[in-house]
């Protein structure tokens, strides 16, 4: 008796196994550990990609794109002009439970108002559990957006603006404003544990969370019951593995099957290999030479122009780029909407450049500073050997350029107080709205301190960049910003230089993954072919 | 013996203050504190930095700061890390058993080829052996350790499919919760078919590479050694009596040439703690080392501080551990004290 009970559970145990070994699991390679799960209180894509799967948002991208659509909100109206925005919340939908915490209610009001009182309001219980630093609220502003929000029913939030600001929508859709549970939070308060919140996820999304070991691996299982696009695959296995040529390693031998971040030299051989697939786009950034309009010469718009022709980008994204970098010629990368191609690039021309100079009644030779950046940046892989690259093209045109930088945090600083005459710069896009790059050149910006780099303030430019801000119809504003792409290219406050190229990387086997111009890894959707 | 053991362990002392003082200062000296390092182009406004300086106690006086922290230290007090917000003793308690496992086979590997392999080439001196293996020895020793080990990684996983590539066990097949923290034993205790098998197979090959640079040294401080113990007169005594030449070398010349290869031994526990950093990173081990190196980056003060106390205290209990050995094997230090 006792000996067949012993068959039958090992029986059981190999049944369990086999039918473990035959479900699918996708394994990808990440680069690091994330700080914690609570993308409120991270500010690193990797924390961001790694929680992720847990999660949703009340509005949300739409998988490869910078489109805002439903989320956990199905609906919304805008009325008052653009400040009150009211969210129709998704019925039935259910949290994933945990090994120690199980859901007894649905999703409703009560989750929202946590989720963005907590990071809001300093007397909220959680405020300050796990540091208290919410960088991407204060960094888009919230505080100064929010007028209040309410709870009008279980299924309607009432958010208040205190001005018309229809980017907040894109905002929400960011990982800071992902939705948790709050049912989680009391009982973890209740138990005396309120940091494990921040540790073990309980969300939405469409994997519910099972483990994580530190600086090894994140799993995650399908969350079968999902509301959205379901996942294809039954486990997802985050294999944390921050060498990028093990990881290619790794890819080959199909311990994984994608990988975040090849090296930009490994890209022709992993081109060639016919058992993986490469995809590339460029990402959601800008990178930019400033020249201060407020100092002379660079008031006058064909100064500004003239430097546009004296510099070889071309030969800057070759050499320096090597392949992981594209010419600019907008602020916006084309991968977001209203990117207007129409509006022309300067061409490289340093004949033309001298000559405008010189109708411009300046006087060569001319002394100016170049700043460059002193840290690697995803849109500037090597700012000195760029700036090197740039002081010699202006060489040939009566320029001698002498090069300045100082520490990163100093740098940024004495750039927002307009220090320098020209400099380096660049932008990483948050949230994929436009406004998120064309503030950078609005009047507001241009103030002392300000993020404005040029110092650049045209009313023209600015009253469309206001005014986009009201309108709900993103024709009508993808409009204003094409025009104002137009103006931008006739002013020349700045020369664009590059945007950087994304590459991603997986076996060929893997189907169904669509890239991302934000640059997240969204794993919904995708499957392995056997 | 007593009174030894004591006088090394009071002479730790001071050694503590001192590595609490230069990992103090050290880090602060790097530019950028950890709330500048994380801002990207937004940059943060004046107060916020402000605050978060407050909160952090980074708008303390330096020798304030310093003070605090020997006090929390003296108090087991190791601080909260600043990415993570978990206590740093226990994210350190949880790496450690990766590293100490990597760590202990490498040396494991060390020993076991090398005090034979340095014995033989002591013995057959002046033969190709000898001079093969020296020569080896030499390049194991200079092996930069990064390239040595994406090297095999190339070979042995890439090319012949013989090792996974990194990582410590096959994440598909086994799934099983952390007990220890040392995958072998959890992996034993697991009940998993093969997971034992699987975890060694993982084991192997960073284990190697971070065993080359004390293989290298084992080896050839065992040969120096031996060469030296061959010419003494007990030895020649033992031979006149007869006795069998393994039993002449293995017992006789071996445990004697032993007491400087057990000081090396005790020595190498440092670099390979610093060995691990690299070989945690190629491996994607989990380990301490790697964890280091992110506080770095991320001017993770109190991790960095923290991580940095810990090791060295492995490191000074490991080799007053091994004087204490020492005077265990070699009956003449003990008594002369």
């Amino acid at each position: 008796m006792k000996s067949s009970k012993i068959a039958m559970c090992g029986f059981t145990a190999a049944l369990l196994v086999s039918t473990a070994a035959s479900a699918k699991t996708l394994v990808y390679c990440s680069e690091g550990s994330p700080e914690n799960f609570t993308p409120a209180i991270n500010d690193t894509g990797t924390s961001f990609d790694a929680a992720r799967p847990a999660y949703d948002q009340l509005v949300e991208f739409k998988r490869g794109t910078t489109e805002v659509g439903p989320g956990l909100a199905e609906r919304w109206d805008v009325t008052d002009g653009g400040k009150t925005i009211a969210f129709h919340l998704r019925k039935g939908v259910k949290f994933n439970a945990t090994k120690d915490f199980v859901p007894t209610r649905d999703f409703n009001a009560d989750d929202v108002l946590f989720s963005i009182n907590r990071q809001w309001k300093p007397d909220h219980p959680y405020h300050k559990i796990s540091g208290g630093k919410y960088d991407y609220f204060n960094d888009m502003d919230m505080p100064n957006l929010l007028d209040s929000i309410e709870k009008k029913d279980d299924y309607t939030i009432v958010m208040k603006l205190k001005e018309p600001n229809i980017t907040i929508l894109a905002d929400l859709a960011m990982d800071f404003a992902t939705i948790q549970s709050a049912e989680y939070a009391d009982y973890l308060m209740k138990k005396g544990t309120p940091e494990q919140f921040d540790q073990i996820p309980v969300g939405t999304g469409p994997f519910a969370f099972v483990a994580y070991q530190k600086d090894a691996v994140i799993r995650y299982r399908a969350n079968k019951n999902y509301w959205g696009e379901k996942p294809l695959v039954d486990d997802l296995v985050f294999a944390i593995t921050p060498d990028p040529t093990a990881r290619y390693a790794k890819l080959k031998t199909g311990e994984c099957h994608f990988m975040i971040a090849p090296r930009p030299a490994d890209l022709p051989e992993m081109q060639k290999d016919p058992t993986l697939k490469v995809i590339s786009q460029p990402g959601l950034n800008v990178a930019y030479w400033a020249f201060n309009n407020l100092k002379p010469p660079f008031d006058k718009k064909e100064v500004r122009q003239a430097f546009n022709m004296a510099i070889d980008r071309d030969a800057i994204i070759r050499d320096v780029y090597l392949g992981a970098g594209t010419k600019a010629k907008n602020l916006i990368p084309p991968t977001l909407w209203s990117y207007n191609d129409k509006v022309p690039d300067y061409p490289y021309d340093p004949e033309k450049a001298k000559a405008m100079l010189a109708e411009a009644g300046v006087k060569t030779p001319l002394d100016i500073d170049l700043w460059y950046q002193p840290v690697q940046r995803p849109y500037n892989p090597n700012g000195k050997r760029i700036a090197e690259m740039m002081q010699a093209d202006l060489a040939k045109i009566g320029v001698n350029a002498k090069l300045v930088t100082y520490e990163w945090g100093e740098y940024r600083k004495r750039l927002q107080d307009g220090e320098p005459i020209t400099a380096q710069m660049g932008w990483t896009g948050d949230n994929g709205d436009p406004d998120n790059f064309f503030f950078l050149r609005g009047c507001a910006a241009a103030r002392i301190g300000g993020q404005n780099i040029p110092k650049w303030c045209n009313k023209e430019y600015d009253e469309m960049l206001v005014k986009a801000r009201t309108l709900s119809d993103q024709n009508e504003r993808a409009k204003l910003y094409q025009k104002m792409q137009e103006i931008e290219h006739e002013e020349a406050p700045d020369m664009k230089l590059a945007h950087s190229i994304v590459y991603e990387t997986m076996r060929a086997e893997v189907s169904g993954f669509k890239q991302s111009p934000l640059g997240r890894h969204e794993f919904q959707g995708v499957d392995l072919k056997q | 013996m007593f009174r030894y053991i004591l006088r090394r362990i009071v002479l730790t002392v001071p050694t503590f203050v001192a590595l609490m003082f230069i990992t103090f200062v050290a880090i602060r000296l790097v530019p950028g504190d950890p709330v500048e390092v994380r801002v990207g182009e937004h940059g943060i406004s004046p107060e916020r930095l402000a605050m978060f300086r407050r909160q952090l106690g980074l708008d303390q006086p330096v020798w304030k700061q310093f003070l605090d922290y020997v006090w929390r230290l003296l108090h087991g007090d190791f601080g909260t890390s600043l990415s993570t917000s978990n206590p740093v003793l226990r994210e350190f308690l949880t790496l450690f058993p990766a590293t100490l496992e990597l760590s202990f086979a490498a040396m494991l590997i060390a020993v076991i080829i090398g005090v034979p392999a340095g014995a033989i080439a002591a013995v057959k001196r002046g033969s190709a052996y000898d001079h093969i293996l020296m020569a080896a020895s030499v390049t194991g020793f200079s092996m930069p350790i990064f390239w040595w080990g994406l090297l095999l990684i190339m070979l042995f996983s890439e090319r012949w499919g013989l090792t996974p590539v990194s990582g410590r066990i096959d994440l598909i097949k086994y799934y099983f919760e952390p007990v220890t923290g040392f995958m072998l034993i959890d992996a034993a205790l697991s009940d998993q078919k093969g997971a034992l098998l699987d975890a060694l197979h993982h084991l192997a090959l960073p284990a190697f590479v971070l065993g080359t640079l004390p293989l290298a040294v084992i080896a050839r401080m065992t040969r120096s050694s031996m060469l030296e113990v061959l010419n003494e007169d007990y030895i020649r005594a033992a031979r006149a009596k007869g006795l069998s030449p393994f039993r002449v070398v293995g017992l006789h010349a071996l445990r004697n040439a032993m007491i400087p290869v057990v000081t090396v031994i005790g020595l190498s526990v440092g670099a390979l703690l610093s060995g691990a950093v690299l070989t945690e990173t190629i491996f994607s081990w989990p380990g301490v080392g790697k964890w280091l190196i992110e506080s770095i980056f991320r001017r993770d003060y109190p991790a960095l501080q923290g991580g940095v106390m810990l090791i060295s205290s492995v490191v000074i209990l490991v080799s007053l551990a091994v004087d204490i050995l020492y005077s265990v094997i070699n009956p003449r230090i003990r008594h002369a004290r």
